[in-house]
């Protein structure tokens, strides 16, 4: 079985514990507005451009094509005319026997460090038939984790659960309406899983990115916290806003529309998780 | 930080006091030519040059003094780069030294007298600056600097501040005779004594802290003057843990007030290097980690479990095998006893392969001949270097007083260049060995496992820089690199260090010591790489090679764990002359305590791999490039160069260009 891929990272510090390789897996069902990777977000594989050595040609805009909403999209024309090479594309297809092998490459590494392998995206539940495959190949021979937002079917959420020891939850609006309206899906779903996790007895992370006026208001924070410690979790971890976050918009000829003002400062809302009795960690 | 020491700091760092110094009285050739070429001509050059030092300068509340008044006096005199005998000149003081050349006149010949009188008159003059000193800060009312400079240098040291006092004035002393690398050793190690003699007298560790990086700071002014290759090129390299002479780790509070001023100070010295094993606890790597995070470019650290061995098979006594220091950049010296040239010469593993490819490669009817013609010119280049050693070091290098530092050279009535020290051994870099490595793997992957392209259409392509060749260039970038733990390239570098070591390994010199291979390429990376053109990698003509033992900066790397697997799959402990594997990690991974832990695990597999050094930089290649374009926003920022760091805006543009450009894959 293959599915795609847009990235191996070896020694991803940031998705579990000890050494880690994660690999990021090609599509999301979110479209949260402060994506940071937003070659992530489509299932296709998509032309890249990379910025560094670019000489401002205009060979690879020459020859663009044009999504459906009317902005530009590189083609394969566009890797060929540029005299930089810096147009490559992005999602590769890959087998999951090859992948796998790949990542146990240095399964000896993670077993002495307390480390392993992260799934992540993206959002590895958007391929989810592949991930089941990778982790079943891998079951028994490192430590897996998965990172997901928890939007996907009940069952395959269960069944991916069946399948890891650990997982990087994230949390990011409460609120329905406002949850749609950023993220562009409806949570309730998300929470469902949530719980599912939670009862399940698999170790886990939450997390929330505090997007500034976001996710890091008052009423947000009081809403997560009175969520999951109705739940029993006592340890949350928040991730600052990354003001890079708009830096790969350029390579696919997008535009960063956060819908925020990113140089606003952001809330901890420490108080609001003591209040709870739940130790939140900065990032 | 005290109030004082952030006062020295900023006086440091305002670099304003450099353009306080006097120019000497004459061209400082041309004042070399009045001295005659012996033992006691160089003493008498000396005594010039502590002429010219007409008044004491002090900076600031300056506890130490022995800052250079004159830009420098004289030009001759570079012998350096090993670490002088520190543990027995605190114990000893330079009367004791003097005792020691009384006592040993007795059996002296005509040679051990001349070297005799040659030091007396060395120390003449430096009692002569010392006592200008002394009564200098008496007069300041720097009652702490005039008291101790009673007691040494010519006396033994008796507490931590007066240990401190006599490092400075040696490294002045040195200094002002020329020595431009000036390793400071195992400090941790010959300072215990005077540390434990301090808190035994009720110092406290924060006094000592404050001492030390006032100490730290002193060694900073001045650096300017003493230019290696580029500025910072200085050699104070300062070594802490490993194991004592018998055996037993020294890691402990001394080593651990190291690191906290280095890491509270940020400035280029010293060098801080840290020697480990694969008992070591994840706990001290984190510490380490602490200090690469600001960006300085060390510690580097060694693994005593692959030197030592390496060492004793040499011939290095066990003893001296275990209290092994660091000389100016990552080779190892024998503390105090050791005058060996570490990086006298360089093997080329590029020119090598280079060469072979260009001359014989067309020839070749199988890849397994063409690797034979690789190993035979490989011979030849060895045997070359070999050669080119002569059997006395260079005239140039005058090495009288720092020989009277160096153990048996008193006994023994020689300088360090004639027998005086116990080891005089021969040390070549080993520059390149991933782009040659590479080479050979796209030769035998091209031409002859998939028949991509001919032998003669390759020479073509590597002859014209590969223009007017893309098809061959794309596909030579594409195959097997080392770097990520790909056996098809990397055992091509496993080939190479091999038959290196087979030629050269422990191999006679001329003078009675023996060859050591290493991986290091000190500035090879950037100047030989110029000599060469393009290589059959892909490395286009005037593309650097890698600093020292690590991945083409041609390549495209999977990561840091396929790195790390690519450099630890060799035996290093017949080439550990020095030469650090060396990995770039962006500093934003730093941003949390979980990182800075998965750096120090990172460490922590490298080492218990047996790797035998590593070297770990925390960068950014956007502050590197805005300072690349705006230096004056950054005149503090630090960059590691190759075995030493340096103020990034002061390095010449293809030295900051390799430093971004190996940035390029950082994660």
């Amino acid at each position: 079985m293959r599915g795609r891929i847009f990235s191996i990272e070896e020694f991803a510090t940031f998705d579990g514990p000890g050494i880690r390789t994660t690999v990021f897996l090609k599509g999301c069902p979110l479209k949260c507005t402060w994506c940071h990777n937003p070659e992530g977000q489509s299932f296709s594989a998509e032309y890249v451009r990379s910025p560094n050595g670019c000489l401002a040609c205009g060979a690879c805009i020459a020859h663009a094509a044009r999504r459906a909403d009317g902005s530009l999209l590189l083609t394969e024309a566009s890797k060929n005319a540029c005299p930089r090479e810096l147009v490559r594309l992005c999602g590769e297809d890959v087998e999951v026997g090859e992948l796998c092998e790949r990542i146990l490459s240095n399964s000896d590494i993670f077993h002495s460090t307390g480390g392993g392998v992260t799934f992540s995206g993206g959002d590895p539940l958007g391929q989810s038939e592949f991930l089941l495959a990778c982790l079943s190949y891998l079951n028994g021979k490192t430590h897996r984790t998965v990172q997901t937002c928890g939007y996907a079917s009940k069952d395959v959420f269960l069944r991916v659960l069946d399948h890891c020891e650990y997982m990087l939850f994230d949390l990011k609006i409460m609120d329905r309406a406002a949850h749609l309206a950023y993220c562009g899906v409806d949570n309730a779903i998300i929470h469902e899983n949530y719980s599912a996790l939670v009862r399940s007895g698999v170790d886990f992370v939450t997390r929330v990115p505090l997007i500034p006026g976001v996710t890091d208001t008052a009423e947000n924070m009081e809403a997560i916290a009175r969520f999951i410690s109705g739940l029993g979790v006592q340890y949350i971890e928040l991730l600052p806003y990354n003001s890079m976050a708009g830096s790969k918009y350029g390579s696919l000829l997008r535009e960063y529309k956060p819908r925020f003002d990113p140089k606003r400062k952001l809330c901890w809302g420490s108080d609001i998780f003591k209040h709870y009795g739940i130790v939140s960690k900065k990032m | 930080m005290t109030q004082r020491v952030k006062k020295q700091l900023a006086l440091l760092n305002a670099r304003e006091y450099r353009n306080r110094r006097a120019d000497p009285p004459m061209d400082p050739k041309e004042a070399d030519e009045r001295f005659e070429e012996t033992m006691m001509g160089e003493a008498q050059r000396f005594c010039y040059a502590v002429s010219c030092e007409k008044e004491a300068v002090f900076y600031g509340e300056d506890l130490f003094g022995f800052n250079r008044y004159c830009k420098g006096a004289i030009s001759r005199g570079n012998f350096g780069n090993v670490v002088i005998d520190y543990a027995k000149i605190l114990k000893s003081g330079l009367c004791g030294i003097l005792d020691d050349v009384k006592r040993n006149r007795a059996h002296a010949d005509a040679y051990a007298n001349e070297f005799y009188d040659a030091i007396e008159t060395f120390y003449a003059a430096c009692f002569d600056i010392c006592d200008t000193y002394r009564s200098a800060a008496r007069k300041n009312g720097n009652d702490r600097l005039a008291s101790a400079l009673e007691q040494v240098p010519r006396h033994p040291a008796r507490d931590y501040y007066e240990a401190l006092v006599m490092l400075r004035f040696l490294s002045y002393i040195l200094r002002l005779n020329r020595c431009t690398l000036l390793p400071l050793g195992r400090f941790d190690v010959y300072m215990k004594p005077y540390y434990n003699a301090s808190i035994a007298k009720g110092v406290t560790r924060e006094e000592i802290l404050e001492l030390t990086e006032l100490f730290f700071i002193s060694i900073n002014f001045d650096t300017d003057l003493y230019i290696g290759i580029q500025k910072g090129d200085n050699g104070q390299s300062l070594v802490l843990g490993g194991c004592d002479r018998e055996g037993n780790e020294v890691f402990g509070e001394l080593s651990e007030i190291c690191l906290k001023a280095s890491e509270e100070l940020c400035l280029i010295d010293p060098k801080i290097n840290i020697r480990v094993n694969k008992s070591t606890p994840i706990s001290l790597y984190e510490r380490g980690t602490k200090l690469t995070k600001q960006g300085l470019g060390f510690p580097q650290y060694t693994n005593d479990d692959i030197a030592i061995p390496y060492l004793t098979s040499l011939g290095y006594e066990l003893e001296d095998a275990r209290d092994y220091a660091m000389a100016a950049c990552w080779e190892l010296i024998a503390s105090g006893c050791g005058a060996d040239t570490p990086n006298r010469h360089r093997v080329v593993f590029p020119e090598v392969v280079d060469i072979a490819t260009r001359l014989d490669l067309v020839e070749c009817k199988s890849f397994d001949e063409f690797l034979s013609r690789v190993d035979q010119r490989l011979e030849a280049h060895c045997n070359n270097l070999m050669k080119k050693y002569p059997s006395t070091y260079n005239d140039r290098t005058d090495a009288t007083l720092l020989s009277s530092f160096i153990s048996p050279c008193i006994e023994r009535g020689r300088d360090a260049k004639n027998g005086g020290a116990k080891y005089f051994n021969v040390g070549f870099h080993g520059a390149g060995i991933s782009t040659a490595a590479d080479s050979l793997c796209a030769i035998k992957e091209g031409v002859f496992e998939r028949g991509e392209f001919s032998a003669e259409e390759l020479v073509s392509a590597i002859k014209a820089n590969f223009e007017g060749y893309d098809e061959i260039l794309k596909k030579v970038l594409s195959y097997p690199k080392m770097g990520n733990n790909d056996d098809r390239a990397d055992s091509m570098g496993a080939f190479l260090m091999e038959k290196a070591v087979k030629y050269i390994h422990g191999k006679p010199t001329p003078s009675g010591g023996v060859f050591r291979l290493g991986t290091g390429s000190a500035m090879g990376y950037v100047t030989f790489a110029d000599k060469i053109g393009a290589t059959a990698d892909g490395r286009l003509a005037g593309t650097p090679f890698a600093s020292s033992f690590s991945p083409s900066p041609i390549a495209k790397l999977r990561g840091p764990l396929s790195n790390i697997k690519s450099f630890t799959k060799f035996d290093m402990r017949k080439i550990c002359n020095g030469g650090p594997f060396t990995i770039e990690i962006h500093d934003t991974v730093f941003r949390n305590e979980e990182g800075e832990k998965k750096v120090a695990m990172l460490i922590k597999t490298f080492i218990d791999r047996e790797g035998h050094q590593m070297q770990i930089n925390a960068v950014n290649r956007d502050v590197l490039l805005d300072a690349r374009d705006n230096p004056d926003k950054y005149p503090n920022l630090i960059v590691r160069v190759w075995g030493w760091s340096g103020y990034f805006v002061e390095l010449e543009k293809p030295y900051q260009d390799h430093i971004i450009s190996r940035t390029e894959f950082t994660v």
